[in-house]
């Protein structure tokens, strides 16, 4: 049964990962290739497990699912990612699709929901938990485009002045994906120039506090 | 006080053991030091600061005092001294000059060797004998007593080379005197009534063609004693002025002490007042919370799992008679389990809010805003800037609950339909402004409240820094600023070496 969905599910309990394990084990067109308990994990096993969707907890406690989300794009860009979450407000479902997730599923919907959520990521489509569809924009306003965690880590050392390359080399990625990491935090920012960020980041505080000398 | 080890041959080992036992006295005793410096109020410098300047002017005043008025009774008596034994040398050399005048009749005519007239003059002058110890006395130049009429056995006795209580030869200076003329001359002799020694002054001259020394003397041990309780009396004012001084000043510092323990009691009374009072509001605060959380479990969850479990035994049952319909309790209990499960989501939300933690503080603040937005009506407007999470945990938490304090005044005090907060970090720190259009409050007009002490102590302790400006009718704006200490470098999850200990989770 090759053309079986390969899913792999991060949660640091056990009981949740064991629960939707068995679920989704009651359908035919899925295999559930492994459980696993954090973030670093799924990072290192990435290559074998050459998962088709991951189901990814939000808050574990080596990585968070966002780091871990990143960093799996990174490295396996065509890697649909689902967030699990308890959480229901927009704040956390617009930071999962920021950080490149395409689906954010609570964990306490109805269990055919799991399927659904899969088998729409696997269309192209994200998939957000019903009830909160509509109500990603906040209606306090200002919502502009947040950086995500390694945008802000990629910005630091641009702006201490390192080169792509020297950033690419000390994340362990490829010096293209630092590109583009670098594109879209000019694009968040509306900054043009590698100057322009070392002095927002300067303005901003980003360099402070951050054991760098100024 | 931490010193690194660095290579570990045995003579460097000893070096460093040594250095580190030194080190660490020398800390014990920086904090034995530090504690005493601690142990020193504000209240007790400025009572030291009162006291030592009074007791060093009153010591210097007292030690002046007592020196001038020494000097000057010293003048005194030496001044009573000099009169007195002035006029006793008088008085011995009027006897004299009497006395010879008186039988200047018989010497005056008499050849040296006149036997029968040195006879005469030896009775006169031995019948003269006067006061209690008054007498004349008569040696010849060799040094032989010839009158002597209280001690009648030293007569014809010599006497060249007898030393008084003080090793003076007493008759030979006396015999010098009287050869060059006449003069005085004081020394310890016994008195003759008692033979206890005493100082005596003598006036001696000389019959110069019989070679006699005549003289007379009194002892002045009355005048020495008179003297000496003058002195004594001085010491005696002298050490009066002084106790007068010291308990002048005694008071003056016990006034000194007593208004400032008085004050510092006061003080202390006061702020234990306050306090107690504040303890208790804590106290309180926790209690109704806790009265909160149990009823909200009690009422809310414990019911609705209560429900879970009929639905389930039901299902139980009528799985147990075979009948096809226990699918309907089943998927009613899966339904009502959620219902609790979002119950929990909200309380535990309502205690600790987990998206401060999981995405931090900027979207917990925006959650906040967009909820008291839909719940009051009032426009909301947020802003912050494009980083998140940069703050440590101490920070969050207590920008958050600034935040959630300052609406809850909004709420109840302001009257506001506009409400904007912003978020930012910069140069020195990240600072929450919460900017409000409401009816503000006259600065003056209020003492703040247990919020607004919260919002500031809070602050305090992150060592950052809190505003509040208000006016009448212009609105309030509070700006609470966390120190650059308190910022992390951008999300330490994404280095994986570096990655802190993430707080342990509540819900997941």
């Amino acid at each position: 049964m090759n053309n079986r969905l390969r899913i792999v599910i991060v949660d640091d309990h056990p009981m949740v990962a064991e629960g939707i394990q068995s679920i989704l084990e009651s359908y035919d067109d899925v295999e559930v290739v492994g459980t696993l308990g954090g973030g670093r994990e799924v990072i290192a096993q990435l290559e074998t497990l050459d998962p088709d969707v991951i189901l990814m907890d939000l808050n574990m406690p080596d990585i968070g699912g966002l780091s871990a989300t990143e960093i799996v794009l990174e490295q396996r860009p065509g890697t649909r990612i689902v967030i699990l979450s308890m959480h229901d407000s927009p704040e956390y479902i617009s930071s999962a699709l920021n950080h490149g997730a395409m689906g954010y599923l609570l964990k306490d919907v109805p269990t055919d929901e799991i399927k659904f959520a899969i088998d729409t990521v696997m269309r192209g489509e994200r998939y957000l938990c019903t009830g909160a569809q509509g109500s990603l924009t906040p209606k306090s306003g200002g919502a502009r485009e947040t950086l995500t965690n390694r945008e802000q880590t990629i910005l630091l050392q641009l702006a201490q002045g390192q080169s792509n390359k020297e950033v690419a080399l000390a994340l362990d990625i490829s010096v293209r994906t630092v590109e583009t990491h670098r594109k879209n935090i000019k694009r968040k920012l509306g900054i043009s120039s590698t100057a322009g960020l070392t002095r927002y980041a300067l303005e901003h505080g980003v360099l402070q506090g951050t054991g760098v000398d100024l | 006080m931490r010193f690194s080890v660095s290579g570990n041959s045995g003579p460097q080992v000893r070096v460093r053991l040594g250095f580190d036992y030194s080190a660490d006295k020398a800390y014990r005793i920086d904090m034995l030091l530090h504690r005493l410096r601690l142990s020193i109020s504000y209240g007790q410098k400025l009572m030291l600061l009162a006291s030592v300047p009074l007791i060093v002017a009153v010591a210097a005043i007292a030690f002046v005092v007592a020196a001038q008025s020494r000097a000057l009774a010293d003048r005194e008596v030496n001044a009573l001294e000099t009169q007195l034994i002035e006029a006793k040398k008088a008085e011995l050399r009027n006897y004299v000059t009497q006395a010879r005048n008186g039988f200047y009749f018989i010497y005056g005519s008499a050849a040296p060797d006149d036997e029968e007239a040195k006879q005469r003059v030896s009775q006169i002058l031995s019948a003269m004998i006067y006061g209690e110890e008054g007498q004349f006395f008569v040696y010849d130049y060799d040094g032989t007593a010839i009158v002597s009429p209280r001690e009648t056995d030293r007569i014809g006795r010599n006497f060249r080379g007898e030393s008084d209580g003080e090793g003076h030869p007493v008759v030979d200076r006396l015999i010098e005197i009287a050869r060059s003329g006449d003069g005085y001359y004081t020394y310890l002799w016994p008195k003759p009534s008692t033979g206890v020694p005493a100082r005596k002054i003598v006036y001696v001259t000389s019959f110069p063609s019989w070679q006699w020394a005549v003289g007379t003397g009194v002892f002045i041990d009355d005048i020495l004693a008179t003297v000496a309780t003058a002195r004594a009396e001085v010491e005696d004012r002298v050490d009066r002025t002084f106790i007068y001084i010291g308990a002048i000043a005694l008071m003056a510092l016990l006034v000194v002490f007593a208004t400032g323990l008085g004050l510092n009691l006061r003080e202390r009374r006061l702020a234990d007042a306050k306090l107690k009072k504040l303890t208790q509001r804590v106290f309180d605060a926790q209690e109704e919370e806790r009265g909160r959380v149990a009823r909200e479990l009690h009422d809310g969850i414990s019911q609705i799992l209560v429900g879970v479990r009929y639905a389930l035994d039901n299902a139980r049952r009528r799985l147990d008679r075979g009948d096809p319909q226990a699918g309907a309790p089943l998927a009613k209990g899966i339904a009502t389990l959620g219902e609790a499960i979002s119950e929990v989501r909200r309380i535990s939300r309502d205690l600790r809010p987990g998206v401060l933690d999981d995405l931090g503080l900027g979207p917990a603040l925006r959650m906040l805003a967009d909820e008291f937005g839909e719940r009051t009506g009032t426009q909301m407007d947020f802003t912050t800037v494009v980083f998140r999470n940069r703050l440590d945990s101490d920070a969050k938490i207590a920008l958050y609950r600034i935040a959630q304090e300052a609406l809850t005044n909004i709420e109840r005090h302001a009257n506001a339909t506009h409400v904007r907060i912003d978020l930012r970090g910069h140069k020195r720190g990240a600072t929450l402004r919460i900017t409000d259009n409401g009816t503000g409050f006259a600065a003056s007009a209020r003492t703040p409240g247990l919020g607004l002490r919260n919002m500031q102590e809070r602050m305090d302790q992150l060592g950052g820094q809190f505003y509040l400006r208000a006016l009448p009718g212009k609105g309030v704006e509070i700006e609470a600023t966390a120190p650059l200490t308190h910022m992390l470098s951008p999300d330490p999850a994404n280095t994986p070496e570096k990655a802190p200990p993430k707080p342990r989770k509540t819900a997941a």
